[in-house]
């Protein structure tokens, strides 16, 4: 059974049915079985770190790595959220 | 430019071995022998590919009902679509299954008419519930398969809907799906003996939303509200001609499921066009897109592209005029014969509280035939 909350020990994964598709102009999106999340930003490269074997914490730092420049709270908060959104949409599933 | 379509609704066949009383196919179905070919849909879901579309969703009738779905599935999904099966699960068994899963299925959504047999066989007109109970073990048990539970909802089951969720549960899904009975095809035909009461409608938002909290992060509700109950109209198929084609079984190629109701629409067929010719430049598609054809209060109102007008179907059905603001919003100049209906609906109710069936009473309502 999934976990009901996200914690930073969490191994997340893309939900069963969910997979990333790149479109013509190089962006992805990702197809869920009644629709469709245009990845913008950071969104597709924080789903590619979702393989089931890091870590939220790892997820955090590796973005943080990424992009020295933003203040690393800032990151945390939005990876949360937005690991958060996609998880209420069952396009996330924890190991 | 038009934007590309998102998706594909492939109605592969109106065949079903249910007879559902709400069923939301046209009154008249397509025969057997009007089917499109394997190669012609193969065809077709080649064109959709190139159009740019991500989904195809088969559906029918029961699209088991044909002998080349597996084939089917393994065309679409080859070419990059995410493969969605909307069914009854009748006509399903573990080889067949494994089969489409084989094949690429992406998703399969299964529908169950009630959570009680009794209930569930009387709407379906087909004794199907403890088969169905079956199937839905065998796909919990396959690997890899995303699974939705689909529950239509109306008056008759609408006071049991929090054990009809615990039901859905107890299956296993990744999602949920609580649907409303739309009043269109055979449900239009029924939808006196289907609309749910005010009160209804009011105790069912609220159990819903108990249960999406309940099950946050595990099981993904959603739910589709009775519309003659809104303040405003639903983004009918996020908008004519915006985002989905439909494809009937005999190759006719539709704005949404009900659209054959507009009388004076002529549809293009994919034996004769190609579907990016048929989406950019049909009569049928252009007949409603964007704004033009709005009037008012549709015309000059915020919330027109927010909710494009509601549904083009609905209004003919209820107005007689299929560009008429649709009939659900209170803004709408016909609004008031939703009102008249709604009101009759709960003053029955208020009058006859026995005004919900059972499965022993008489049978007032039409169920769906089979198709020759």
């Amino acid at each position: 059974m999934t976990m009901k909350a996200l914690s930073p020990a969490s191994h997340p994964r893309l939900g069963i049915g969910c997979r990333v598709r790149k479109v013509e102009n190089g962006d992805s999106v990702l197809l869920l079985p009644e629709g469709i999340l245009r990845l913008k930003g950071t969104a597709a490269e924080i789903i590619q770190l979702c393989n089931g074997e890091r870590t939220v914490a790892d997820i955090l730092k590796a973005m943080q790595v990424l992009y020295p420049s933003v203040d690393p709270q800032q990151i945390e908060q939005e990876i949360e959220s937005f690991l958060n959104r996609l998880l209420e949409r069952r396009a996330l599933d924890f190991q | 430019m038009i934007s590309p379509p998102l998706a594909l609704i492939a109605e592969v066949t109106h065949r079903c071995p249910l007879h559902c009383v709400y069923c939301s196919n046209p009154l008249e179905l397509k025969a057997r022998a009007e089917e499109l070919p394997t190669g012609t849909w193969s065809r077709v879901f080649e064109e959709g590919a190139e159009l740019g579309m991500f989904h195809v969703h088969f559906t029918g009738g029961e699209p088991l009902a044909r002998n080349d779905l597996a084939e089917l599935v393994s065309v679409a999904h080859s070419l990059g679509l995410y493969t969605n099966l909307i069914t009854s699960g009748i006509g399903l068994n573990e080889k067949k299954l494994m089969a489409l899963i084989e094949a690429g299925l992406d998703h399969l959504q299964m529908s169950f008419q009630d959570g009680e047999e009794r209930f569930a066989d009387w709407v379906a007109g087909a004794p199907v519930h403890a088969h169905k109970l079956a199937l839905a073990g065998l796909i919990r048990a396959s690997i890899g398969l995303a699974f939705t539970v689909n529950l239509v909802a109306h008056r008759h089951n609408l006071d049991r809907l929090d054990s009809m969720i615990s039901f859905a549960e107890s299956l296993g899904p990744q999602r949920i799906e609580i649907a409303n009975v739309q009043y269109y095809g055979w449900a239009w035909k029924n939808r006196e003996w289907l609309l749910p009461t005010r009160e209804q409608v009011k105790r069912s938002v609220a159990v819903v939303e108990q249960a999406q909290e309940r099950l946050k992060g595990q099981i993904k509700i959603d739910f589709v509200p009775p519309d003659y109950y809104a303040t405003f109209p639903k983004p009918c198929m996020a908008g004519w001609g915006r985002q989905l084609m439909l494809v009937d079984p005999s190759g006719s190629v539709l704005p949404c499921h009900a659209a054959a109701v507009i009388p004076d629409l002529h549809f293009e067929n994919v034996k004769q066009k190609p579907l990016r010719s048929i989406w950019e430049e049909s009569a049928a598609f252009c007949r409603f897109r964007g704004e033009d054809w709005m009037p008012e209060p549709c015309r000059s109102c915020e919330r027109r592209t927010l909710d494009f007008g509601g549904c083009r179907c609905q209004a003919f059905l209820v107005t007689g005029a299929a560009n008429a603001t649709d009939p659900v919003c209170s803004l709408a100049p016909a609004h008031h014969l939703i009102e008249e209906w709604v009101a009759c609906t709960n003053s029955a109710a208020s009058t006859a509280p026995s005004s919900t069936l059972t499965p022993e009473s008489e049978l007032p309502w039409t169920y769906r035939p089979q198709p020759a």
